[in-house]
């Protein structure tokens, strides 16, 4: 039983950082319609831009933390300016074409820097003794990483319930003609999606380097199970992708606990999320929660 | 009447649908058509090319036939695909497993080679329907996800299942032709005869499709998929359908790149080749068939260029940077996204925009 809840407990650690990382694409899908299949990509950066500031600048963590987050804001932000604001109006394809331009050039990018192919991890400030309740153990980074995701997911959620900015790009979503009427500037509703996601990115980045360490092929790996996350709990639903990303954390979890080793399966845990999309998408393809389009087609 | 002089058509004088939808509009683009062919054919006997070179030109047939699927899904029907490379393991794994299990030299192997690359065709094209059978209960490019789940799934069946030696490169023997087997010094020559009879009879039956009632729904469901529900069509059917033929043309391409390269390896079937296949069809132009034959052309070139680039560099940096990993993706992301900003129609509009000029010269008009 200790077993069970051990599983139990680390997937809800992966499964709140997913959440934090699929509110980001949610956000851009919301506001344009946009899957953006460079997401994996910002975490990775953000990830990155975390550490070098740590490492090589010496900024202490919690600040470079803060700090990457307003890079990262600051750089989505720019990348909707060049990329994507010059696509407004093209059919919604080419526009996720171009994020899939975008996917492959950040990968070039990084793999030109020397992060593309080392093991790095994060020196650690938190006490490395774990935290042991009832023979569960759990440390102080996990921990640290599932009470910051919650924060900045009440942090966003209030954002989207009560500040003006958010209820306009709730209102964009909606409708962006009713909300150009009322004088939202869509542009700018777009570039400020683009620039939140990619301020969620870096903190999922950022507290995902500090659990698992920095490589680039499981940062990049995580990067693309935020997709089975987002079809899971609704394209459009941010209660969803929280929930749809703790329930992918812990079918992982159970998977490499309980499936991998027997009947000669192993490395289930980066297949399931995949299986779970192509069923969703078959049966359910609006998620948990995404909302239900009357016509069909 | 249509115009009386079939062979200097200065416009569209088109009275009938039939004339509209003729593969060749004049006489003088059938003779175009038949000298390139020719061309084609009879070049490998006045330039020897170096088999570095040869194998470079046969890929790039390989593309082509890959691009043909690809453009029918991303180009007639409006639906992205980022598993095609995926496609092309399932017919390069269908051989190469054949080949495991009943050994690489057998006859079904080495002499019933059209066989299995049709095999291969047609499993690719299961694989498709599949994964295109989301797009019965969807609208908007949803499948996109269906796709890339697809790839990772491929990528973990192929790493982990005993059949496909878990990934590890997986031999077919060398074919048999009349004259005995072919052998190492024309391997490539070979295949390169092969893939072209292929890519002829693929790029006509692609430009047939679309002359079909299912080609021309494909574009009338890219171009409005209410319209072309009411006026009898079935978008969700037509979109696996899409699928479907994508990935009997991946099925295909694949098999013939376990042939060229006597063996199916895991790593040229990954996420970032499937990248490549997308950037090879927006490069050459969405929905245009001659399209499908610039693309990968373009992109395999500029694969070559990176490669010398990154060697030339590699010299001069310190040689802990892999260069080439780097800027593969990076050049290749970096031509999507200026092709679809500056020219979405690609290469094919350039080709258009030349050929209106010649047909019209000298007038402007």
């Amino acid at each position: 039983m200790t077993y069970f809840f051990q599983l139990v407990v680390s997937g809800i650690v992966v499964g709140s950082i997913y959440a934090l990382a699929a509110i980001g694409f949610v956000l851009i899908y919301k506001s344009s319609r946009v899957l953006n299949l460079a997401h994996g990509q910002l975490i990775a950066a953000g990830a990155y831009i975390t550490y070098t500031l740590t490492v090589y600048c010496h900024i202490p963590i919690y600040l470079s933390f803060v700090l990457s987050m307003i890079l990262m804001f600051f750089l989505a932000m720019s990348v909707e300016r060049i990329f994507l604001r010059r696509l407004i109006g093209e059919p919604i394809i080419s526009v996720i074409m171009v994020t899939i331009g975008l996917m492959s050039i950040i990968d070039g990018v990084i793999y030109l820097t020397p992060y593309g192919s080392e093991n790095l991890s994060f020196p650690s400030f938190l006490p490395s003794q774990p935290i042991v309740f009832q023979g569960i153990y759990i440390s102080y980074t996990q921990v640290a990483g599932v009470v910051i995701t919650f924060l900045l997911i009440g942090v966003f959620s209030w954002f989207f319930r009560k500040s003006t900015v958010g209820i306009s790009m709730r209102a964009v979503s909606d409708d962006q003609m009713a909300s150009m009427s009322i004088g939202i500037s869509v542009p700018r509703v777009f570039g400020l999606a683009w620039a939140t996601a990619g301020l969620t990115a870096a903190a999922a980045g950022g507290i995902l380097g500090n659990i698992v360490g920095l490589n680039f092929d499981t940062l990049h790996a995580f990067g693309i199970i935020v997709f089975p996350v987002v079809i899971l709990g609704g394209l459009d639903s941010l209660p969803g992708a929280v929930a749809a990303g703790i329930i992918m954390g812990l079918i992982q979890q159970f998977a490499s606990g309980y499936l991998d080793g027997n009947w000669g399966l192993s490395g289930t845990a980066s297949l399931l999320p995949y299986i779970v999309l192509l069923v969703i998408l078959l049966f359910k393809p609006h998620g948990l929660f995404g909302t239900h389009e009357i016509e069909r087609v | 009447m249509m115009s009386a002089n079939r062979w200097m058509a200065t416009g569209n004088y088109f009275t009938t649908y039939r004339q509209e939808q003729r593969i060749f509009a004049t006489h003088t683009d059938r003779l175009i058509f038949a000298l390139f062919l020719v061309v084609l054919f009879s070049w490998p006997y006045f330039i020897e090319l170096s088999t570095k070179h040869m194998l470079v030109v046969d890929n790039i047939l390989i593309a082509v036939i890959a691009v043909y699927g690809l453009n029918l899904v991303t180009g007639f029907a409006g639906q992205i695909s980022v598993g095609h490379a995926a496609f092309m393991g399932v017919g390069a794994y269908t051989v190469a497993a054949v080949a495991g299990v009943i050994g690489d030299q057998h006859v079904l192997i080495t002499h019933a080679w059209p066989l299995m690359i049709l095999l291969s065709g047609f499993t690719g094209a299961a694989m498709g329907l599949i994964v295109g059978l989301p797009a019965l209960r969807l609208r908007h490019l949803y499948l996109l996800m269906a796709t890339l789940s697809f790839q990772l799934i491929f990528q973990w069946v192929i790493g982990s299942m005993e059949l496909f030696n878990q990934g590890q490169f997986m031999y077919v023997g060398r074919v048999h032709w009349f004259s005995g087997e072919v052998g190492r010094s024309q391997h490539y020559m070979f295949w390169y005869y092969a893939l072209l009879v292929t890519v002829v009879v693929s790029g006509l039956g692609v430009r047939n499709i679309l002359r079909t009632r299912y080609g021309r729904s494909l574009v009338a469901v890219r171009d409005n998929d209410r319209a072309a529900d009411a006026m009898g069509m079935h978008p969700g059917l037509t979109k696996v359908f899409a699928f479907g033929l994508a990935g009997f043309f991946a099925g295909i391409a694949g098999a013939l790149q376990a042939y060229l390269n006597r063996g199916a390896g895991f790593e040229t079937f990954t996420l970032h080749e499937s990248i490549q296949y997308l950037a090879m069809t927006i490069v050459g132009g969405l929905g245009q068939v001659t399209g499908c034959l610039f693309g990968p052309a373009a992109i395999r070139i500029l694969d070559l260029q990176v490669e010398s680039l990154a060697q030339w560099a590699g010299g001069i940096l310190p040689s802990s940077l892999d260069l080439a990993t780097g800027l593969r993706p990076l050049s290749f992301g970096l031509v999507i996204v200026l092709f679809l900003i500056f020219e979405p129609r690609g290469i094919a509009n350039w080709w258009r925009i030349i050929r209106s000029y010649v047909k019209l010269w000298p007038f402007r008009y």
